[in-house]
């Protein structure tokens, strides 16, 4: 997959010299740092096992909540930034232990209580805006996504959103790679019986899960309310699939027990470079009456492209892995004749002394 | 250590009038058992008789409603895995308890790291890998700690289990079956690992329908029979006749196995020629008869369920000729071999032989649904009708024909897996461990219907790791080695050292043979490649 970024990077820089220009590469790894957020977040639940499609959601609740509470523009009630950004931080977190508590303790499916959850805080986000739309103005919070740390001109090297990405992955990372519940979490994505039987609070372990799930998101919401400055019922559909993509393309099996952050981050660049990719590419030619032209992708191919690259992406990997169990099980039949002591003499047995 | 040094050294584990009582069932009913240092404890007892449940009482996993339990003389309360841990006791499951996907250092420490600041303590991997190495060395084992456990053999499983147990400085080890999935010498390398236990002071609870198992292991034994206490005798006060009398509560017949027919020549029924599987060197070729039950020996991979899978078209064949009753045969997937008359009851009943929550009567007309459906609709009465007659010839053990088969005991499963097939006429069954994990009783029931089977006609190939079971019910026995045939044993020459020979790969004609037919008859039927 890291082959793949890059070579697709390559590709579109040869295409267009703007791809690798100061304002798109601010603008790509802003896109893939606040996706990365909650990539990383719903990779905790992935892992177990679970599934959650309310993130989306949970993303477009944050930035309503926070236009709500905190815009002085029309529709906003101008309390303090603050307490907007508290209240829709801890809104996300509330969905997590909701959600979570109806998968762990009713024994409910996580695809349905999350579909219900997505369904539902979308319609709440709908109410808070009276389906309208609620503007930012030009709210301190905007500085969020456009500031930043080392100034090149106009845009900041290393944005807010980036440094904040940078953040939950470590962080991540940590918990994921080198903590006891990180453990835990694969555990019970390999074999959650194997898991209760070696005395593992399970459900407090997937309750946390999808808390880390709905709250990351809450974070990215806060980071896409600034980017967006608009905000609307629309805000974060569909974003669930991306990050399920993004977690796919990074090595993530959705049946648990799989997956790094490392594999989300190029999940993510990867989901993000082809959006991007799709404006940029460009093939400039000369038409038979000698005129310069310039063809583009049709942005119309948006999903196609993105779906037909997550289908080439699992299709590939599936070829792989059955290539290498092939590979291992006549391995394993050369090795074979070590299995049984007497069966390790070579075919002159007959003549060996018999036992 | 003899029966009479025992009665000096202090009890490990007393229960005492353990009561279990489910919705509509009294799972276990006033049940006692006792546990000295250094002893292995066999528990037997049939399918039902409730020594999961007791077992999973002293896991920590369900609470008794009445009875006490003492750990060294102390009375204690173990309401979950932690505590039954903390209290020495460490359970290893039939289906074995391990995360495939992580190594095997982090499943002996699962849930036990030792960690201080919990959930987000770091992982003192160094120190993990080390401890987990001297731990494995301990049952044996001399692989990288960092392997992962999806690429362990079962045997390699069923240490990394016994390290885990002892990760925890267990007192008491209870093994559910530990052999099911073992080849013998594996089995082999078990013993000699509990016998290790047994001189470091540790007591084990063994579970098995083994009796050779318990014979060679037990000091004891402690007999359970729907869910009551029967009795309890010393090694050497027990023999097999008198274990399986308390099991099933009566003397079995004499015979366990029914008698044989003398095997008439008969047409051929199936006649396989140089048949390649995917991943055997060579090809197979055997034949069977008209009414013959022909047995497939071998160890655990020895590539006879992979045979039958061609055989039933699950994995096709690469190469080779199959003929079927004279006619020329060429499953390409399962659905061809059932058209021709060809049905496999599989190894794993419950992944591949049921679908779990559908009912008997569902489960009995699921490969020929269509013929109960002439005008696309389903004929439940017919179905019906049908599933009753196969429960009433095999005497299965249901409330109706409408209870899902998870309800069911092992036995009354398989006997519903055979129900579906004999439903269709079949012309030849293939059996796959067709007793595995079913207990006495009904062991004895399965081999009857086998026998009535064959004298009706029909070709049985059963797959049995089970050497007595092999040698009670075949007519003829195939033994295969490391994917290859290698030889076949007439009726007259089957015993447990012919078959062990050639299944351990010493090649037909080596001494296998009992004296006075030197180059036998086996020696023409062997395939060479």
């Amino acid at each position: 997959m890291v082959v793949a970024l890059v070579l697709m990077c390559i590709a579109l820089w040869s295409s267009n010299s703007d791809f690798l220009g100061a304002s798109n590469v601010v603008n790509t790894t802003r896109q893939i740092s606040m996706l990365g957020i909650f990539a990383v977040g719903i990779a905790f639940v992935i892992i177990t096992g679970g599934i959650d499609l309310s993130i989306g959601s949970v993303v477009g609740l944050t930035g309503v909540i926070i236009a709500r509470l905190s815009s002085t523009q029309t529709g906003g009630l101008g309390y303090p930034l603050w307490l907007g950004i508290s209240a829709g931080l801890v809104a996300a977190v509330l969905v997590g232990v909701v959600q979570g508590l109806l998968i762990t303790r009713l024994k409910l499916q996580p695809f349905i209580v999350t579909l219900g959850g997505m369904l539902l805080f979308r319609g709440v986000s709908q109410t808070i805006v009276d389906g309208g739309v609620i503007s930012m103005g030009d709210s301190p919070l905007l500085g969020l996504a456009s500031g930043g740390l080392l100034h090149l001109g106009r845009d900041p090297l290393i944005g807010w959103p980036l440094l904040i990405f940078a953040a939950v992955a470590a962080l991540g990372a940590y918990v994921l790679h080198y903590t006891v519940l990180g453990r835990y979490i694969y555990a019970i994505g390999g074999n959650r019986e194997a898991a209760r039987y070696s005395g593992i609070d399970v459900n407090r372990v997937e309750l946390l899960t999808y808390v880390i799930s709905s709250g990351t998101a809450g974070i990215a919401g806060v980071c896409y309310a600034a980017y967006i400055g608009q905000m609307s019922q629309q805000v974060g559909v569909a974003y669930e699939l991306y990050a399920i993509a993004a977690a796919v393309l990074g090595g993530c099996s959705l049946r648990g027990g799989e997956g790094t952050i490392f594999g989300i981050l190029i999940g993510a660049s990867i989901m993000r470079v082809i959006d991007n990719g799709i404006n940029m590419f460009q093939i400039q030619y000369t038409d038979p009456d000698g005129v310069p032209r310039i063809w583009r992708l049709n942005p119309n191919w948006n999903w196609i492209i993105v779906g037909a690259v997550i289908l080439v992406a699992v299709i590939l990997d599936q070829v792989v892995h059955m290539v290498q169990a092939a590979r291992r099980l006549r391995e394993a039949a050369a090795r074979k004749p070590v299995a049984g002591p007497p069966s390790s003499t070579p075919p002159v047995a007959e003549k060996s002394p018999s036992t | 250590m003899s029966a009479a040094s025992d009665r000096e050294t202090p009890l490990l584990l007393r229960m005492r009038g353990i009561t279990k009582r489910f919705p509509g069932v009294v799972a276990l009913q006033g049940v006692s058992l006792s546990l000295r240092a250094g002893e292995v404890l066999a528990l037997m007892g049939e399918n039902g008789a409730g020594k999961s449940t007791l077992m999973k009482i002293l896991g920590g996993v369900q609470l008794p409603d009445e009875g006490e339990i003492y750990v060294g003389g102390e009375q204690v309360v173990l309401s979950s895995v932690k505590d039954s841990k903390a209290q020495g006791i460490a359970l290893i499951h039939q289906e074995l308890m391990l995360a495939p996907n992580l190594d095997i250092t982090s499943n002996i420490f699962l849930g036990n790291e030792g960690v201080k600041g919990g959930l987000l303590g770091p992982l003192p991997r160094a120190r993990l890998n080390a401890r987990a190495a001297e731990l494995i060395a301990q049952v044996g084992l001399t692989i990288p700690v960092t392997t992962q456990v999806s690429r362990l053999t079962a045997g390699q499983m069923q240490m990394v289990e016994i390290a885990k147990a002892l990760s925890t400085q267990a007192r008491i080890i209870i093994m559910d079956e530990p052999t099911s999935s073992l080849a013998s010498a594996e089995s082999e390398q078990l013993f000699g690992i509990i016998r290790r236990l047994k001189q470091a002071g540790i007591g084990i609870i063994y579970i098995s329908h083994r009796m050779q198992e318990v014979m060679q292991l037990a000091d004891r034994i402690t007999v359970l029979r729907d869910g009551g206490y029967v009795g309890e005798l010393d090694r050497e006060e027990a023999s097999h006749d008198k274990v399986v009398a308390m099991m099933v509560g009566r003397e079995l017949s004499a015979r366990y196995f029914p008698e044989k027919r003398a095997q008439t020549a008969s047409e051929v029924m199936l006649e396989v020629r140089d048949l390649v599987v995917p991943g055997a060197p060579s090809g197979a070729s055997f034949s069977a008869r008209k009414g013959e039950i022909l047995g497939f020996s071998g160890l655990i991979g020895a590539g006879r369920s992979e045979l039958m899978e061609a055989v039933f078209g699950v994995t096709p064949a690469l190469s080779g000729q199959m003929k079927l009753d004279g006619k020329e045969y060429r499953p390409e997937r399962p659905r061809d071999a059932i058209d021709a008359g060809v049905y496999l009851a599989p190894e794993d009943r419950k992944r591949h032989g049921l679908v779990l929550p559908m009912s008997v009567a569902e489960n009995t007309s699921l490969p020929n649904v269509s013929s109960y459906a002439p005008f696309g609709w389903l004929n439940r009465k017919k179905e019906r009708a049908v599933a009753e007659e196969g429960v009433k010839r095999l005497r299965t053990k249901t409330p109706s024909t409408e209870q899902a088969v998870v309800n069911l005991s092992g036995g009354n499963q398989q006997k519903v897996v055979l129900a579906k097939w004999l439903a269709m006429a079949p012309k030849v069954l293939i059996l796959d461990e067709p007793t595995r994990g079913i207990d006495v009783g009904a062991k004895a029931e399965i081999y009857r219907h086998m026998a009535d089977l064959s004298a009706q006609g029909i070709t049985i190939l059963m797959v049995s790791s089970d050497l007595e079971e092999t040698i009670g019910m075949s007519d003829r026995v195939v033994v295969m080695h490391e994917r290859r045939l290698k030889g076949v044993l007439e009726r007259h020459e089957l015993s447990q050292v012919a078959i062990a020979g050639l299944m351990t790969g010493r090649e037909p004609g080596a001494g296998v043979h009992p004296p006075g037919r030197p180059g036998s008859s086996v020696e023409g039927k062997v395939v060479r490649s």
